[in-house]
């Protein structure tokens, strides 16, 4: 699958933009706050329907067009794709309105981050049809690769369950509506839950969506688990072979908080296997996983009456990288930490091949600096074999003359995209 | 679209359309601006119009759908089906049922669907009217047509959970395929609960 026109218009630093692009791998060069990065974000925001960069999606609207008071301002990202299944276009709009209040309803993200006088809705489209947001994921597959990418080892675990959200509703719809009804499952108990703690709301209501919630919070766990067993056997080998020459070993372990106490390390009742095990043997039995997550959340309601807020759930799921048998978050180096979630990546890109018969699209955000040579040549072969690539630089001098010779060549300055064929005489 | 430079009875009138759903202050205005250029009779029989629509209706006092008499006429239609109950959450429902003619029982309006985060409980809808009614009725079948929302959802579950008590069948609305609709452009969940409520043939 490949891109063969992407088009901007008021995408952050982009007033207008109208680029064909070529198969194959394209460097963006240029300096610093051109806007190579917004291009980037610019494809994966209409793969994944969010940014890497930022929480508050009005500030994707190009900066002055958002500085005008006019009533109307409309931000539109659209990719003309060649995929297997033909040709399509999947387009994103971005559109703020003026006084309008209460009209954008529950996604109107705007009230928190932006300027509360205005509203912000997002309108999704596939083939010039208007789609749920939801249906517009999975059309175009990316793997984007950050130098922040680290943080995912190091960081909280919600940026390790965003991963797992983001990559998995490229490729399962039935994950993403399921994901998207249990959020709202949750966010009713809850609601019911602190109302039952201030003395009001009816207890009988509870059991409903107790139920509601182990159904689809079970199917999670479920898919969630396969998705990350097969992630971490690819990671494992990858890590192996190519990067350590096997001196080490990797492994991703899938910790669901299926269980009230500790990071789902630990079971309320002894005598039960450890639920990261458990999750393993049972990943294809809904039924069962739906069992165990009932029982918890029965065994946690006083607790969860207590403080509001539900305490067990996939909602509050982690995932755990261990070298050699050891935290790799808390006990591995910097180099360790890197060669790992470049395996991890690299795992991402053959898992969605293997899945959906096609190779995604391939975004490198500033990453090749980065890495040491061994790390470098390998993750610029995977580059190589892909049907399509994207990578920043500001030096395109880090790269070697045959991989240039090899690669169409793009000039990002000031919010302009100025194709060059310097490399290709 | 208010200024000083209008009469204080356009400013007025142009900010109660605006209130109203779907309408901006500029068609807000254009309506007004409309009305005060129209015949006197036009803007009086809407004004008429609007003051039945409060005085004139009321809740059934048996199922509560909006009505003009009480009883409203399908309580008081004796050749409808006394043992059949469907419960749906607002009038609207109540009418699409009614205009599908395939059913000839009785309703239930419940005025809303649970909601905690609106702060929705079931004491805010007509549940305990609703179990009244079952508890002194002679019904066989309640069918429980609410949304197929989560919250439409959730209250048919809580009224499962409220009615089994009772010796009566509970049925929920088949979920599936539109009629002349296309099997290739349906989703992946619809078509998932179409399967599941197949039927032999």
């Amino acid at each position: 699958m490949y891109i063969t026109h992407l088009s901007l218009t008021n995408f952050r630093n982009y007033g207008r933009l109208e680029l064909p692009l070529p198969q194959g791998v394209t460097l963006l060069h240029g300096n610093n706050a051109q806007g190579k990065t917004n291009l980037l974000e610019a494809i994966y925001y209409l793969a994944t329907s969010r940014s890497p960069h930022t929480n508050s999606d009005i500030q994707l609207l190009n900066w002055d067009a958002a500085q005008a008071d006019e009533p109307l301002v409309v931000g539109r990202l659209v990719a003309q794709l060649a995929a297997q299944t033909g040709e399509h276009q999947v387009e994103m709009r971005l559109i703020r309105e003026k006084g309008r209040n209460g009209r954008s309803g529950r996604n109107n993200r705007s009230g928190r981050n932006g300027r509360s006088e205005y509203s912000f809705r997002r309108q999704a489209l596939v083939d010039q049809r208007k789609v749920r947001l939801m249906d517009l994921l999975g059309n175009m597959r990316v793997v984007l690769f950050l130098p922040e990418d680290v943080q995912l080892i190091t960081g909280p675990p919600n940026g390790r369950r965003r991963y797992m959200d983001v990559t998995l509703c490229q490729i399962d719809p039935i994950y993403c509506r399921t994901l998207s009804n249990y959020n709202k499952v949750l966010e009713q108990r809850n609601a019911l839950l602190r109302q039952l703690a201030e003395g009001i709301g009816s207890m009988d209501v509870l059991p409903v969506f107790t139920e509601k919630l182990a159904a689809l919070g079970s199917r999670i766990f479920a898919r969630r688990a396969t998705f990350l067993q097969n992630l971490a056997r690819e990671a494992q080998r990858i890590h192996y072979e190519a990067l350590t020459q096997g001196q080490e070993t990797i492994r991703l372990a899938y910790l669901p908080r299926l269980e009230g106490n500790g990071n789902g390390r630990s079971t309320t009742t002894s005598n039960m296997e450890p639920s990261e095990n458990w999750i393993q043997t049972h990943q294809a039995d809904e039924k069962g996983i739906a069992k165990r997550f009932a029982q918890s959340l029965a065994e946690t309601q006083p607790t969860d009456l207590r403080r509001g807020a539900t305490s067990v759930g996939p909602h509050r799921d982690d995932w755990l990288m261990t070298i050699n048998g050891r935290d790799l978050g808390s006990y591995g180096s910097r180099g360790q930490q890197r060669s790992a979630i470049l395996a991890l990546k690299l795992a991402e890109i053959n898992w969605m091949e293997t899945i959906t018969g096609e190779k995604p699209i391939l975004l490198l955000d500033e990453v090749v600096a980065e890495l040491d040579e061994n790390r470098r040549a390998l993750l610029l072969a995977y580059v190589q074999k892909s049907t399509q690539a994207f990578l920043t630089a500001t030096d395109p001098g880090m790269f070697t003359a045959e991989f240039l010779e090899k690669a169409t060549s793009m000039l990002v300055e000031n919010g302009r995209v100025y194709p060059d064929h310097q490399h290709k005489l | 679209m208010t200024t000083n430079a209008l009469p204080q009875p356009v400013n007025r009138l142009i900010t109660e359309f605006a209130r109203l759903p779907g309408i901006g202050p500029k068609s807000a205005a254009r309506l007004t601006f409309y009305l005060l250029r129209g015949g006197d009779e036009q803007a009086l029989d809407l004004a008429q119009a609007l003051q039945d629509l409060k005085e004139r209706t009321q809740f059934c006092s048996v199922c509560f759908n909006i009505t003009e008499e009480d009883p409203c006429q399908i309580c008081a239609d004796d050749g409808r089906n006394p043992n059949l109950l469907c419960v749906v959450e607002e009038p609207l429902d109540l009418l699409a049922i009614e205009r599908s003619r395939a059913f000839n029982g009785r309703y239930h309006v419940l005025h809303g669907a649970i909601s905690p985060v609106e702060g929705i409980g079931p004491e805010d809808l007509k549940i305990t009217e609703l179990i009244e009614r079952v508890k002194n009725g002679h019904f066989t079948e309640i069918i429980l047509a609410t949304n197929p929302t989560l919250e439409g959802e959730s209250t048919a579950l809580y009224l499962t959970r409220r009615l089994k008590e009772f010796d009566v069948k509970l049925t929920g609305l088949a979920r599936g395929l539109s009629v002349g609709g296309d099997l290739e452009y349906t989703d992946e969940i619809t078509l998932g609960r179409a399967l599941e409520g197949r039927r032999e043939m």
